[in-house]
C-alpha cells in the first residue's frame, strides 16, 4: 500500500513539473508560398519556382553552391568529401562522405544511389534537365564510396551539373524504386529535413531529420502552406499565421512589407533576366534595321524606374549580370528613339511597323511588354499584343507563332547554360534538340562550342564575351531587366548565413538556420 | 414520389454526358501543353513527348474520346493528370469543405434574407425597408474577393476572432468550423441580398391580395396574417431563387475559397485550368452539372412542400 502510495505521489509529482516546466516548444515554421498546389517534390521532374525552394531544403549535390551565394567559382563539398579530374578533364572521380542516412529510414546512401540519380538525372524520358547531362558519356561506380563521370565532351561547369541543383539533386535508389509514383509528394532525400506529409491544395509539411550529417537542425518542423492569392498571404503574414513569405516582386510591396515592424525583405539572386527575343526568320524583323530600331527604342532605365529599383536592375547583357562569363560591360544598344526612326525609314517603312507578338496575362509580364509597347509606339513600332494565360502563351511560343517572344528566366549561372538554350541553333524551338530559342539565332554556335572544347577559363571567357557581342550586335534579343527574388520574414527567424542568392529562388532553411 | 425523383435522376444522365462531351472538347482545344506544365520549360523534347505518351495525349482526340466515355460509363473519371491520383479521390478530399461552405450560406441567406424581406415589406416605404433594400444592394454589388478581404481585415487581422487561413486543423472539429465563420458569412451575404429581395417583392405582391384584406378586416392578428397566410404563398419564388442560386453559390465559392484560401471544388478548378490538368476539369465540369440537377431537382421537390398543389402533378 506504502509502496502504492509513494509510486502514485511520485506520478502526481511528475504530473506536475510537467506542468510547471513546459517541454521545449516546438520550433516550427509556418511558410506561405504563391502557388494553389505542389507540383511534385521530385527534384529531377519538377519546374516551378513553389517546388524548387521546397526541394532546396530536402536534398543535397555531390557538391554545392555554398548557402546564400551562387558562385559557381566557389563551390564547395556537399555528398563529396573531395574529388580529382583526370588531366583531359574528361574523367572525374568523386569520394563519398560515410555514413550519410536517407530521410525517413531508407539507409545509408552509397554510391550505387548516386549513381542512380545522376543517370536519372540525364534520362531524357524522365528528368527534366537531361539537356545539362548531353556530354556525360558514363556514370560508374568502382567501389561503394566512389563515383566516376566520363564525359565524352567537357561539359561547361561539370561541378555546377553536380550542385544541389535540379538534376544534380541526389535522391535515395530504394526509396524512389518502392514508392514509384508516389514519390512525387513523398520525396526521399539526404537534406537537413524530410517530408512528413502531403495535404492537397493544402500544404507540405516537413520535418527536422535528426541525424543530419552537417548536424541536427535546430528548426523542428516547416509548414509550407500553399497560398495563391498575394492578398491573402499578406494578411496571414499579417495575423501571424505565417513567419516566412513569398513577396510581391514590386517595389510597393516591398517598402509597405519594410515598415512592419520585426519584419525582414530579403531582396536577393538570381535577378531573372527578361529578353525580348526576336524571331529572325519573320518579316519585318529579318531586317536587321528593323531589329536594332527595337533595340534603340527601348529604354530600360524607365523600366527599372517602373519596376522598381529595389528589385529589378538594368540588364547589362544578353544573359544575366554576375553569371561566370557574363559580359558586364557588354555593348548593349543605348536608347536612341531618333536612331531607331531612321533605322526604320532605311529599312522602307517611314509608316513604322507592326509586330504581332502573343503575350502570357501574367501580370509581372504583361505590364512590363505595356511599358516596352508604349516605348516602341514613339519611334514607329507597334506591338500588337496578344494576351493569353500563361499555359497557352508557352504552348504557342513553341509553335513559332509569336513574332517577338518576352521570356524571363535564371539558369544555372555559367554563361553557356543562357546561351546554349536561349541561341544556340541546337536549341531552336520546333527541331528534335529544341530548349528555348525562340529567335532562331546561330550567330554565336561557334563561340558557344569554343568554349566547351577549352578548358582554360580566360579563353572560355573570351569566347563567351564574343558570343554576347555578336547576338547583341545581331539583335537577337532585346534585353530588359532583371528581376531579383523578393521573399519576407520575421525577425525571429534567423537563416543561419548572409543571403545574396540562392538558386532555388527561396531562402535555403538548413541546419544553421533558427527560430526564436 | 420516388418514381418521379427517379425519373428526374435519369433524364439528368443525357445532359450530364453532353455536358462531358462539351467539356471534354473545350479543355482540349484550349491551347497548353499539360507535359509541358509537368516538366517545366527546360525539358527535351523526348521528355515531353514520353509525358504526352505516358497521359495518353499522343492518341487521336477520337480515341481519346471514346476511351474517356467508356471510362466514365463504367463510373471512373479517371486519374489526374498532374497528380496521377483518382479524380474522385481529390473530389472526395475537398467536397466537404465546399458542402459545408455552401449549406452554411444558404442557411445564413435563409435565415437572415427571409425576416428582412418579409419586414422590409411590411414596413415598405419606411427606414427599415430604405435599410434593408441598400443592404440587398451593396450585398449584390460588392465582389465577394473585396467583401471576403474586408472581414478578414476586420475579424482576423484587427480583432483576431477568426484565422486568415480558413482550413482548420485536421482532427480539430472546432478549428475547422472557426474556419469556416468568416467564408460562410462572405458568401451567405450575396445570398442575404438575394433572399431577401425576391421575399420582399413576393410578399408585397402578396399582401396586396383580398384574401390578405378579409384577414384583416376578420381582426386576425398581423403577425398571422403575415407569417401563415402571407408568407405561405410568397414562398414559390422565394424557393425558385434559393434552388437557382444554389448553383451561383457554388459558383461565386471559387473566389471565396481563394480569398480565405479553403479547399474547394472551386480551387482545385482554377488550379486544374492553370495546369491544363484535363482529366482534372472533366470531373469536376460533370460534378458541378451534377450538383446543378440536384439542385433544381430539391427546388422542385421544395415547391411540394410549400404548395401541396404542385406535388400532384
Amino acid at each position: 500500500m506504502r509502496y502504492f502510495a509513494s509510486m502514485a505521489a511520485g506520478f502526481v509529482g511528475a504530473l506536475l513539473l510537467a506542468a510547471v516546466v513546459p517541454a521545449q516548444a516546438e520550433k516550427a515554421l509556418n511558410v506561405g508560398m504563391a502557388a494553389a498546389d505542389l507540383g511534385s517534390l521530385d527534384p529531377h521532374r519538377t519546374a516551378t519556382t513553389p517546388d524548387k525552394a521546397i526541394i532546396g531544403w530536402m536534398f543535397n549535390g555531390l557538391v554545392r553552391f555554398k548557402p546564400g551565394t551562387m558562385n559557381p567559382e566557389a563551390i564547395e563539398p556537399d555528398l563529396a568529401q573531395s574529388w580529382d579530374a583526370s588531366p583531359d578533364q574528361l574523367t572525374w572521380t568523386f569520394h563519398l562522405r560515410k555514413g550519410v542516412q536517407c530521410n525517413n529510414g531508407y539507409g545509408e546512401l552509397g554510391a550505387d544511389d548516386v549513381v542512380f540519380s545522376l543517370k536519372r538525372a540525364s534520362d531524357p524520358k524522365i528528368s527534366s534537365f537531361s539537356s545539362d547531362y548531353a556530354d556525360v558519356a558514363s556514370i560508374e561506380a568502382p567501389d561503394a564510396a566512389t563515383v566516376q563521370l566520363k564525359f565524352k565532351r567537357r561539359p561547361p561547369s561539370v561541378l555546377g551539373i553536380l550542385t544541389n541543383y535540379q538534376g544534380g539533386n541526389i535522391v535515395c535508389k530504394k526509396a524512389m524504386e518502392k514508392l514509384g509514383d508516389d514519390f512525387r509528394t513523398k520525396a526521399v532525400g539526404t537534406g537537413p529535413f524530410a517530408v512528413e506529409s502531403y495535404t492537397p491544395n493544402q500544404s507540405v509539411t516537413l520535418v527536422a531529420n535528426k541525424s543530419y550529417f552537417r548536424g541536427a537542425p535546430k528548426i523542428d518542423r516547416i509548414v509550407y502552406r500553399y497560398i495563391p492569392s498575394d492578398a491573402t498571404r499578406d494578411l496571414a503574414y499579417s495575423s501571424g499565421e505565417i513567419d516566412l513569405l513569398y513577396g510581391r516582386q514590386d517595389q510597393v510591396w516591398v517598402e509597405r512589407m519594410k515598415s512592419l515592424p520585426h519584419t525582414v525583405v530579403d531582396v536577393f539572386g538570381p535577378g531573372e533576366l527578361s529578353d525580348i527575343n526576336l524571331n529572325i526568320t519573320k518579316k519585318p524583323l529579318d531586317d536587321l534595321r528593323v531589329r536594332q530600331a527595337m533595340a534603340y527604342g527601348v529604354n530600360r532605365a524607365d523600366l527599372v524606374k517602373f519596376k522598381g529599383a529595389l528589385t529589378a536592375r538594368e540588364a547589362v547583357s544578353i544573359i544575366p549580370h554576375d553569371y561566370l562569363g557574363t559580359d558586364e560591360r557588354a555593348p548593349l544598344y543605348p536608347y536612341n528613339p531618333a536612331k531607331a526612326k531612321q533605322l526604320l525609314m532605311a529599312a522602307g517603312y517611314p509608316d513604322g511597323v507592326k509586330i504581332t507578338v502573343i503575350q502570357t496575362s501574367l501580370p509581372s509580364m504583361l505590364n512590363t511588354m505595356q511599358i516596352v509597347q508604349a516605348q516602341l509606339k514613339k519611334v514607329g513600332i507597334d506591338l500588337q499584343l496578344e494576351v493569353v494565360d500563361h499555359p497557352t502563351f508557352h504552348a504557342q511560343i513553341r509553335k513559332d507563332l509569336s513574332m517577338a517572344v518576352m521570356y524571363a528566366a535564371a539558369r544555372l549561372p555559367v554563361a553557356d547554360v543562357y546561351l546554349t538554350q536561349f541561341f544556340h541553333s541546337r536549341s531552336i524551338v520546333g527541331t528534335p534538340t529544341a530548349v528555348t530559342n525562340f529567335s532562331h539565332c546561330g550567330v554565336a554556335d561557334q563561340e558557344i562550342d569554343g568554349a566547351r572544347q577549352t578548358a582554360d577559363l580566360a579563353k572560355q571567357k573570351a569566347l563567351w564575351k564574343e558570343a554576347q557581342d555578336k547576338l547583341i550586335t545581331e539583335v537577337c534579343a532585346v534585353p530588359l531587366y532583371e528581376q531579383l527574388q523578393v521573399w519576407a520574414h520575421r525577425d525571429k527567424l534567423d537563416y543561419g548565413y548572409k543571403l545574396d542568392a540562392s538558386l532555388t529562388l527561396g531562402p535555403i532553411i538548413n541546419e544553421q538556420s533558427t527560430l526564436q | 414520389m420516388l418514381p418521379y425523383i427517379v425519373k428526374r435522376l435519369l433524364v439528368a444522365v443525357p445532359t450530364l454526358l453532353a455536358v462531358l462531351t462539351v467539356v471534354f472538347f473545350f479543355v482540349r482545344i484550349a491551347p497548353g501543353d499539360p507535359a509541358l506544365i509537368i516538366l517545366g520549360d527546360q525539358a527535351s523534347p523526348q521528355a515531353l513527348a514520353a509525358v504526352r505518351h505516358e497521359l495518353g495525349l499522343d492518341q487521336p482526340m477520337a480515341v481519346q474520346y471514346v476511351d474517356f466515355m467508356s471510362m466514365v460509363l463504367k463510373g471512373d473519371l479517371g486519374t489526374s493528370l498532374v497528380t496521377h491520383r483518382s479524380v474522385w479521390g481529390e473530389v472526395a478530399n475537398v467536397l466537404p469543405y465546399t458542402i459545408e461552405l455552401t449549406l452554411s450560406a444558404l442557411v445564413i441567406g435563409v435565415v437572415i434574407g427571409l425576416p428582412l424581406g418579409v419586414a422590409a415589406a411590411r414596413h415598405r416605404n419606411e427606414a427599415l425597408d430604405y435599410a434593408a433594400r441598400l443592404f440587398s444592394l451593396v450585398g449584390l454589388s460588392f465582389p465577394a474577393f473585396v467583401s471576403g478581404i474586408m472581414l478578414l481585415l476586420a475579424f482576423a487581422i484587427e480583432l483576431h476572432w477568426f484565422p486568415v487561413i480558413s482550413e482548420g486543423r485536421p482532427g480539430d472539429p472546432l478549428s475547422r468550423v472557426s474556419a469556416l465563420v468568416l467564408p460562410a458569412v462572405n458568401l451567405g451575404l450575396i445570398m442575404v441580398a438575394y433572399v431577401m429581395r425576391v421575399t420582399r417583392s413576393s410578399m408585397l405582391g402578396v399582401l396586396g391580395e383580398d384574401y390578405i384584406r378579409t384577414a384583416r378586416s376578420k381582426g386576425v392578428p398581423a403577425r398571422v396574417v403575415i407569417w401563415r397566410h402571407a408568407l405561405g404563398n410568397a414562398m414559390i419564388p422565394v424557393v425558385t431563387v434559393v434552388g437557382l442560386y444554389l448553383g451561383v453559390l457554388i459558383g461565386n465559392s471559387v473566389l471565396t475559397e481563394i480569398v480565405f484560401n479553403r479547399p474547394g471544388l472551386g480551387k482545385l478548378i482554377v488550379n486544374s485550368l492553370n495546369q491544363r490538368d484535363y482529366t482534372m476539369l472533366e470531373g469536376l465540369m460533370v460534378i458541378y452539372a451534377f450538383f446543378i440537377v440536384i439542385a433544381n431537382l430539391l427546388t422542385d421537390l421544395t415547391y411540394g412542400l410549400v404548395d401541396p398543389r404542385v406535388s400532384q402533378r
